[in-house]
């Protein structure tokens, strides 16, 4: 089945992006689920990952760091909650370690997300599918007018940070 | 008008393809004349001033003739406009693949 139809991808709300890479899965697999190496990639220049724990089990704590330009840190908590090896890592930031609801008061993030990764061999390479699951578009919007902000400054801010670091 | 969906479909358009988007970030420190924009790819001309007329009709960048030298510049405006919040998760998530892909080749290189 289309991964867009079985995890019910709703355009407005959701993203589903899909590469193909020239690396084998296993290689793929241990650049997500090592904390050495998601300090690495993890949270788009200019901004940088400074920290990083995985406790990569269901229930697993899923935590990162992200460091903004002006050195301001924003701790971000996450759980996994499906794990195959090499083909598939389920987490959430609703969650944090032992499947606790995350409270939300003092955390610099606009709305909850479940995030899918998906592996699949792609000849010699590997063929990735990120989901991000949102919530509906009228939580969403709540969220931001009680002035929940993401780390990202505004919109054009990022989009003009995003071009100039390609 | 350039306030509604079908023209962010065009915006998106135009930031979907590598060179615009190298050509924009070019553009992002100063405008510069279209041999200048063209140098760094291995493009016919008319392929590449193509992509300048993609940028140029969503109106991103904007040109002008000088005698025999158009020079392009960047608009902020259309920018702006891209950033509805999951046009900013999308973003997010394609820098942050772009960075997972140049690891991993790195991460290749090594192993």
């Amino acid at each position: 089945m289309m991964a867009s139809t079985k995890y019910n991808i709703d355009p407005k709300l959701d993203l589903m992006l899909e590469r193909v890479i020239d690396v084998p899965r296993e290689l793929v697999w241990k650049a997500w689920t090592t904390p050495e190496y998601v300090v690495k990639w993890f949270t788009p220049a200019p901004w940088q990952t400074v920290d990083c724990k995985i406790d990569l089990r269901p229930g697993g704590l899923f935590y990162t760091v992200m460091r903004s330009p002006e050195g301001e840190d924003y701790p971000n908590t996450g759980c996994f909650l499906e794990i195959v090896e090499n083909e598939k890592l389920v987490w959430t930031d609703a969650l944090e370690g032992g499947y606790r609801p995350v409270d939300k008061v003092g955390h610099c993030i606009d709305t909850f997300m479940t995030a899918i990764l998906l592996l699949e061999p792609h000849g010699s390479g590997t063929k990735y599918t990120a989901i991000a699951l949102h919530p509906t578009e009228a939580g969403r919007k709540q969220h931001e007018e009680m002035g929940f902000h993401d780390g990202w400054g505004t919109a054009l801010d990022q989009l003009v940070e995003f071009v100039k670091t390609l | 008008m350039p306030n509604n969906n079908m023209h962010l479909d065009r915006v998106f358009h135009a930031l979907s393809d590598p060179t615009r988007r190298a050509v924009l970030a070019r553009l992002g420190s100063g405008p510069a004349a279209v041999s200048e924009l063209a140098r760094p790819f291995d493009m016919a001309l008319p392929s590449f001033t193509q992509h300048l007329g993609v940028l140029e009709e969503c109106g991103l960048v904007s040109s002008e003739k000088k005698g025999r030298v158009r020079t392009y510049r960047i608009v902020r405006g259309p920018l702006e406009e891209a950033g509805t919040w999951i046009e900013r998760q999308r973003a997010l998530w394609e820098k942050r693949l772009d960075q997972l892909d140049n690891f991993l080749y790195e991460l290749k290189e090594k192993e």
